[in-house]
């Protein structure tokens, strides 16, 4: 029995078969995207009061200021509604941030779902619009979902994944043989280990590997690189299973 | 077989289903978009393979965001337009509010009992009125129906008062729909705070009315949007209760799962109420404030109370619809 890890990448699986890792977005980025929203709305609104102050001469006072009140009505309640429920699946603002919203299934938004989660905005922006609640309830979900998201069933997600730095690979290592049979997530950390160990200063590597010294029967500097000989070992024999030209439907389970 | 090889392999492949998911994300599916669902599959089966021969992150990556990317446009939704709007006032809403007819007598209830309550104690004590009114209150009603004639129809005679005031109306009630909906997230508290607030306070200005004012015009004014406006306060009140009692007594679902199940069943009430409140408002804007014979205005009146009761109780009792 694992416990729940505290991660912002969600795995789902698809009718397709496959699994496919969402990056959820955290509570700082979207108060970002939401500020530039703010200051979007601000800017179109003092724009349709200077254009309607000026229509107000030939259409009415009166009408200009019903028009007004309209304007903000919808800008309030419908601006990221029908943004959201759009073909993006965000606002302006998240998409300058590389946000987007979808369901907790990875699918697109409906109209409804962006309907409620926009509703409830009002009740995570209390209190008094510091959207105290909205927070409060980002750092007590695993997904980071403010109420309206929980309503909703929706997600924050990156839109593009950030693209990953790529450091220099070290260079190819004698394999060593795992002398345990690992899991699936154990074995991802060890390649990942190996495919990131140039992010880090070695120092910093052999304090990640030291970690993983029961595996390795090593501590330091030894430790690091066997752990990166076994990784390119997993490597090597994944990919030497796959032969060329095979259904590629029907690999062999692990 | 290598990274290395994989990519070179499949490369092809994966230029054409980008070159297609490009095409539908920009509104311009080419002639052979009928590839894309296999090539999305061909795709997945690619991004396992990566996974499980471990050929690294970027790779992996790379796959994984086209493959969302493909998702997003395969499962679109794409339903929509008049006819499912007309479906909708036809079926789905009067199917929605009997399916809650509980809550709509709770709704209704929470509103209606502190109205009369506090509209009847005019004749015995007028001080409980005063009190919820305050001055400013009764300032107000004195302005608008104090005197022998019709001074809410005067206040419009501007031009483009009335557009005005239909805008104003808009604006202030439908937010009022939409903040007792989202105050249900607090187990039903919000809802039914802004049912009985507003049950207090209108009885308070309706007896205040009858006490002191000239009660014909105001009357006159309310009738014919009131059943309207009313109504979808209450059915405003009714989705927001969903949401609370789906967090007050989930059953066997996780609390979280109950509330995201009763905001799909209070859907269709919200949306309902805010339709209902925006007719309120053309109403209210365009007919209420006109100088005709108040036999006519109340007519208006009871004619939309009957139409209300007729429409939730039979229209789309033989439809099954399903939103």
């Amino acid at each position: 029995m694992t416990t729940r890890k505290l991660d912002t990448l969600q795995a789902l699986e698809l009718a397709e078969g496959v699994e496919i890792r969402l990056r959820v977005a955290g509570p700082m980025l979207r108060a970002g995207a939401y500020a530039l929203d703010f200051g979007i709305r601000l800017v179109v609104m003092i724009a349709a009061s200077l254009v309607l102050a000026l229509s107000g001469i030939a259409l009415g006072d009166r009408v200009a200021r019903g028009m007004l009140l309209l304007a903000v009505f919808l800008l309030e309640w419908f601006y990221p509604m029908l943004f959201e429920a759009g073909k993006r699946g965000a606002t302006p603002g998240k998409r300058a941030f590389g946000l987007r919203v979808v369901q907790v299934t990875g699918s697109p938004l409906t109209f409804g779902q962006a309907f409620v989660r926009n509703l409830m905005r009002w009740v995570d922006g209390m209190p008094w619009f510091t959207y105290g609640f909205g927070l409060a309830s980002c750092l007590a979900t695993r997904r980071f979902q403010r109420l309206g998201d929980l309503a909703a069933g929706t997600v924050v997600i990156y839109d593009r994944p950030p693209v990953m730095p790529l450091p220099a690979t070290p260079p190819p290592i004698a394999p060593v043989p795992l002398p345990v049979g690992l899991t699936a997530d154990e074995t991802r950390a060890l390649v990942l280990f190996r495919e990131r160990a140039g992010l880090w200063s070695a120092p910093r590597r052999e304090e990640i590997a030291d970690q993983a010294s029961a595996l390795s029967g090593a501590s330091g500097a030894t430790g690091a690189s066997r752990l990166m000989a076994m990784a390119h070992w997993v490597q090597v024999r994944k990919q030497a299973a796959a032969i060329p030209n095979r259904n590629h439907a029907r690999s062999n389970n692990k | 077989m290598t990274v290395g090889d994989f990519e070179h392999k499949n490369q092809p492949r994966w230029s054409e289903y980008e070159r297609l998911v490009e095409g539908m994300e920009k509104g311009k599916p080419g002639a052979e978009a009928g590839q894309l669902p296999r090539r999305f599959r061909e795709l997945c089966v690619d991004l396992s393979l990566a996974e499980y021969r471990m050929y690294g992150e970027r790779l992996t990556e790379q796959l994984n965001a086209q493959v969302i990317r493909g998702y997003e446009m395969l499962y679109r939704n794409r339903r929509g337009g008049w006819l499912m709007a007309a479906e909708f006032v036809l079926a789905g809403f009067p199917q929605a509010v009997r399916r809650e007819w509980r809550l709509f007598g709770l709704c209704n209830a929470v509103f209606w009992l502190p109205f009369f309550a506090v509209m009847l104690s005019a004749t015995y004590d007028i001080q409980w009125v005063q009190a919820i009114l305050g001055a400013d209150g009764m300032a107000a009603m004195d302005q608008m129906y104090g005197g022998k004639e019709d001074q809410i129809a005067h206040l419009r005679s501007e031009y483009g008062s009335n557009f005005m005031m239909f805008c104003h109306y808009i604006r202030n009630n439908v937010g009022i729909d939409f903040r007792t909906f989202a105050g249900g997230m607090a187990a039903g508290l919000g809802s039914l705070f802004f049912l009985f607030f507003n049950g207090l306070f209108m009885g308070a200005a309706a007896g205040y009315v009858n006490h002191a004012c000239n009660p014909e015009s105001f009357w006159t004014f309310v009738s014919g949007h009131s059943s309207l406006e009313l109504l979808g306060m209450a059915v405003a009140g009714m989705a927001g209760m969903r949401l609370g009692l789906a967090l007050l007594s989930p059953g066997r679902l996780p609390r979280v799962r109950a509330l995201a199940e009763a905001a799909r069943l209070a859907l269709p009430l919200i949306l309902g109420a805010a339709l209902m409140t925006t007719l309120a408002a053309v109403v209210e804007g365009f007919w209420s404030a006109q100088l005709l014979p108040s036999a006519l205005k109340y007519g208006v009146g009871l004619g939309g109370w009957i139409c209300h009761i007729a429409y939730f109780t039979l229209a789309g009792r033989r439809v099954t619809y399903a939103p």
